[in-house]
């Protein structure tokens, strides 16, 4: 297939705004999939479907006739759909010429349509423009056109008008894709050059790289080398996505496929790593490798201790198919031997510890999120501290920097007092706003990474009656007077509910995780003292009374079965429960520093 | 044969107390005469016929709520049935609001020998509450009745820890059972089960319950009371006195076999066929139960064969609740020690007990050991 036939695109949409489906009817109308059309097909995990959002991308090769006569070869490249995955949006958009950009009829342009837009175009991908959902009654298709022209500005005269859910206006997208949207230009005889978009562990076949053929060609038996990690294979099969994978011959320039390669790691297929020749390198890798960082941390531990073992064995295998996933191993005095994992996010936290207990069928006991702070100490060493039990006592920190994101909030007007009113209580310093059309604003923050991990989105929503929407990147480190809270049960410290706030808002922070463990401990045969406290100052105290019985009153040969199955169900929760000192806490707890609302 | 425990329920009520979530309908007619008659069928036809019965209980609901012969008649099933071993304790629970001397007599000559009186308060005011039909003045004449129709085995079921009681109103309550001197006294702190309009009241706050330091109290006077005058905590909710121990309710317990007839009657009897011994319960509504025998076909809806671990959870939880305790064969000593350090277990000559702290934290030790 020559290049001029070639057309690689991606669809960027804000959440819901039907990218999935829009997906599925261009992959059923070039018929990649025969029979019965199964509904967003691209999103293939069982977490991803229960939650309605994309987390690993996959790619389609349709096969298009055009009107012109022409059969062009499409690629459309799935890019995930939630902030905790901007880095991997960037690189499949790098793949990519150019992008759909879908836009809801009744809902106008959102915060992730912009932010997404705005990086389709630092990719110079042309963009078109898709009105979607026109079938519905309130579909204002003006208001949107107009949207899309102030706020991403970009022309809105040629959007394309849809309606994924009924198929009009289908043709005309994958017409606009094969005019408007320019072929690959690669060199077909310059050295091998392939980008890693994105990849999956295949336990028979290692790792499998998602590649888009930029410069020159690659097969079965050549050997290639990952230009940032240095790492040498040779190539296994390559192939393409219908969207199963499909051994073929090559993959040639402008071509977007897979290729495997007894890569033992998903770490040897790194997203955004160059593929060449081994035997004839570019000199130069295309441009974008970052290695993914982590932005939030948390300590896992099994419930059961003996099931340390199975943990790490879990946690590496979800690593093979996870290079944003970090985990390194720690002890913590009230759980034992864990790890401490860092995510991009909390959703990604979130889908880790589901497929954890879900996949490898372990209890986990998670600690209340962290961001990695840079402390300074007295005597001019630096430590990087994301677990905050290790936090140096006062005395020996001369500093505290911690990670801040920029965020761009999209709220109607009348939402903008209620939403700076968030930003400003989340310790968030205001930079500038945008007025994209006359009922928007956009407002940029910049705003304490560790602010936004609790629960600032759920806040922003519910402050805006939903109709906030918000994204974020990494920006720099800030100087900032942060103290540690510790939690004291019956006196002693849990270092695993340890946690670092801002000194203005311990004494609250302090008061409502006291307040949220009296409701999630269970009263026990003791009283249970619950404590805040900074360094020996006890910031806010409460106790969880003791139960004085636990004893059926009645119980005859009727009764058996039911009494029998009460108690075998206690016994079950009682293992899920972990014995601190002489309290037992259910998993929950860890996690009470999350529900602190302020 | 082995013999059994026989359990007959009659799941009839004048009418449903609000705490109650047994088995039993407010129903009256036709339906009361036909489900006698279903059970009177069930027993005669049931596949443990010709075991011997060790003890043979009446519950319900109500059993003194259908006419006394009629209740004589399901007796001569279960008599033909399962030929009860001589001095067989045979019981019918009774409702003091139903009973006069000559229904009482009616079942002595019928061949009932003990009698359980559901009088739960001596105050009218709880009784009102409860949703109770009798009056405190009923609870003294039935005894009498009893007595006078020569029953010579008397149990008295109190409830404490009832709506606004008083530490004060049950002692009184305690003492006038007392002073009735029953053989038996089953000594119940209300619990508040789901599905029943307590439970409702309860969720909305509108149920003014001791809490469990007060109910302690009260079930520290139960011990003390009913030892002073001579009854012996046999099991944690039971007093009786020397040799009254009711000996059906022994017979669940100690996880032996027992056979249920009537609508919702749970039964465990060993399976010859199967080898295991296996739970029934048969259907609950009176009448799709009588439909179900009419027709010929079983009456039970659930059977769940217990295997030899379910069995021994069964063990623990129902045996701890007694004085005697459980043989500690086959117990994790880890966990036993555990119990010993809190001291709410003594062991002596190869069993273990609850002691009398342990005796409020039985389902924990239940719990720790199984």
């Amino acid at each position: 297939m020559d290049q001029a036939h070639i057309r690689n695109f991606c669809i960027i949409a804000h959440i819901d705004h039907g990218k999935s489906t829009l997906a599925d009817r261009l992959i059923e109308r070039c018929g990649a999939v025969r029979g019965a059309a199964r509904e967003q097909m691209l999103d293939t995990m069982d977490i991803e479907r229960e939650r309605g959002i994309t987390i690993k991308m996959t790619a389609v090769r349709l096969s298009y006739k055009a009107r012109d006569g022409g059969v062009y070869e499409l690629n459309l490249i799935d890019t995930p759909g939630h902030v905790d995955f901007t880095y991997e949006v960037s690189r499949s958009l790098a793949a990519c010429e150019g992008a759909l950009l879908v836009v809801d009829a009744s809902q106008g342009v959102e915060a992730q349509t912009i932010a997404n837009a705005s990086l389709a175009m630092t990719q110079n991908l042309e963009i078109v423009p898709v009105i979607n959902k026109i079938d519905l009654p309130h579909a204002d298709v003006a208001r949107a056109r107009e949207e899309i022209e102030h706020a991403v500005a970009i022309d809105a005269s040629g959007a394309v008008l849809c309606s994924a859910k009924t198929g009009e206006g289908i043709e005309e997208i994958l017409e606009a894709i094969v005019h408007r949207m320019p072929p690959p230009s690669g060199r077909p005889d310059a050295p091998l050059r392939a980008l890693i978009f994105d990849s999956h562990f295949d336990s028979y076949q290692g790792a499998v790289a998602y590649v888009r053929v930029v410069d020159g060609s690659v097969r079965a038996r050549q050997k290639i080398r990952m230009m940032a990690t240095g790492s040498q294979f040779e190539v296994d099969s390559v192939g393409v996505f219908r969207p199963s994978l499909e051994v073929g011959a090559a993959l040639e320039t402008g071509q977007v496929g897979f290729l495997t390669a007894a890569m033992k790691t998903i770490g040897d297929a790194a997203v955004g790593d160059t593929v060449t020749d081994a035997e004839r390198p570019a000199t130069l890798p295309l441009h974008g490798y970052r290695r993914a960082k982590p932005m939030v941390y948390c300590g896992m531990y099994p419930s059961d201790t003996d099931h340390y073992e199975d943990l790490r064995d879990a946690i590496e295998k979800l690593k093979l198919n996870d290079a944003a996933l970090h985990f390194d191993p720690e002890t913590s005095v009230a759980l034992g031997f864990g790890f401490r994992c860092g995510f991009l996010g909390l959703l990604h936290m979130d889908i880790t510890r589901e497929r954890l207990e879900r996949e490898f069928e372990l209890n986990l006991i998670l600690t209340a999120p962290s961001v990695d702070y840079v402390v300074h100490r007295t005597d001019g060493s630096t430590l990087h501290v994301a677990n905050p039990s290790l936090m140096p006592p006062p005395t020996e920190i001369a500093s505290i920097e911690e990670p801040t994101v920029s965020a761009s909030i999209m709220v109607p007007t009348e939402y903008v007092g209620a939403a700076m009113t968030l930003c400003q209580e989340r310790r968030g310093i205001y930079r500038r706003s945008e007025y994209p059309s006359p009922l928007r604003v956009i407002l940029h923050y910049t705003l304490p990474l560790a602010e936004i991990l609790l629960d600032f989105f759920d806040k922003l929503k519910s402050s805006t009656r939903g109709y906030a929407s918000f994204d974020y990147e990494l920006s720099d480190n800030i100087q900032t007077d942060l103290v540690k809270v510790d939690i004291l049960l019956n006196g002693e410290a849990v270092d695993a509910l340890s946690f670092v706030v801002h000194r203005q808002f311990a004494y609250g922070r302090g008061k409502a995780m006291v307040e949220q463990l009296r409701k999630v401990v269970p009263r026990q045969q003791y009283e249970v003292r619950i404590q805040a406290a900074i360094g020996a100052k006890i910031i806010s105290a409460e106790s969880v009374k003791p139960y004085r019985k636990n004893v059926t009153a009645k119980c005859y040969g009727g009764d058996v079965t039911r009494k029998r199955k009460l108690l075998e169900k206690q016994k079950e929760g009682k293992k899920r429960m972990k014995q601190i000192g002489s309290v037992e806490l259910p998993q929950e707890a860890f996690l009470s520093v999350l529900k602190v609302g302020d | 044969m082995n013999p059994l425990a026989v359990y007959v329920h009659i799941p009839f009520c004048p009418s449903k107390c609000g705490y109650c979530d047994f088995n039993s309908y407010a129903m009256q007619g036709e339906i009361v005469e036909r489900t006698a008659r279903a059970i009177i069928r069930e027993i005669r036809e049931s596949p443990w016929a010709g075991r011997p019965a060790k003890t043979i209980f009446f519950g319900g609901g109500t059993p003194t709520f259908i006419p006394a012969p009629l209740l004589v008649e399901v007796l001569n099933a279960v008599t033909d049935t399962h030929p009860p071993l001589p001095n067989a304790e045979i019981t019918t629970e009774a409702n003091p609001g139903t009973v006069d001397a000559s229904k009482l007599e009616t079942l002595r000559a019928g061949g009932f020998n003990r009698v359980s009186l559901g009088a739960q308060s001596f105050d009218d005011g709880d009784l009102v509450r409860l949703g109770r039909v009798h009056r405190a003045g009923e609870i003294e004449r039935a005894v009498r009745a009893a007595h006078e129709a020569s029953f010579d085995n008397l149990n008295l079921d109190l409830m404490f820890g009832l709506p606004d009681q008083s530490r004060a109103a049950w002692r009184a309550n305690l003492a006038r059972a007392i002073s009735l001197e029953p053989e038996h006294l089953s000594l119940y702190c209300l619990t508040i089960e789901p599905n029943t309009p307590f439970y409702k009241l309860h969720l909305r706050g509108e149920l003014p319950l001791p809490d469990d330091e007060q109910q302690v109290a009260f079930y520290e006077d139960c011990l003390e009371r009913a030892a002073a005058a001579g009854y012996e905590a046999y099991e944690i909710s039971n007093f009786a006195q020397p040799g009254r121990e009711c000996r059906h309710n022994l017979c669940y317990w100690r996880a032996e076999e027992y056979a249920g007839y009537g609508p919702g009657a749970v039964g465990a009897v060993r399976d010859p066929a199967l080898g295991v011994r296996v739970r029934t319960t048969n259907l609950k509504h009176p009448e799709r139960y009588a439909c179900a025998i009419e027709a010929g076909g079983p009456a039970a809806y659930e059977s769940e064969p217990l295997d030899s671990a379910t069995l021994q959870t069964e063990r623990v939880m129902l045996g701890l609740r007694l004085a005697e305790g459980i043989e500690v064969d086959g117990l994790d000593e880890g966990a036993l020690s555990r119990l010993a350090r809190r001291g709410w277990i003594e062991r002596d000559t190869g069993r273990v007990r609850l002691t009398r702290a342990g005796r409020l934290f039985c389902n924990d030790a239940v719990v720790e050991l199984i």
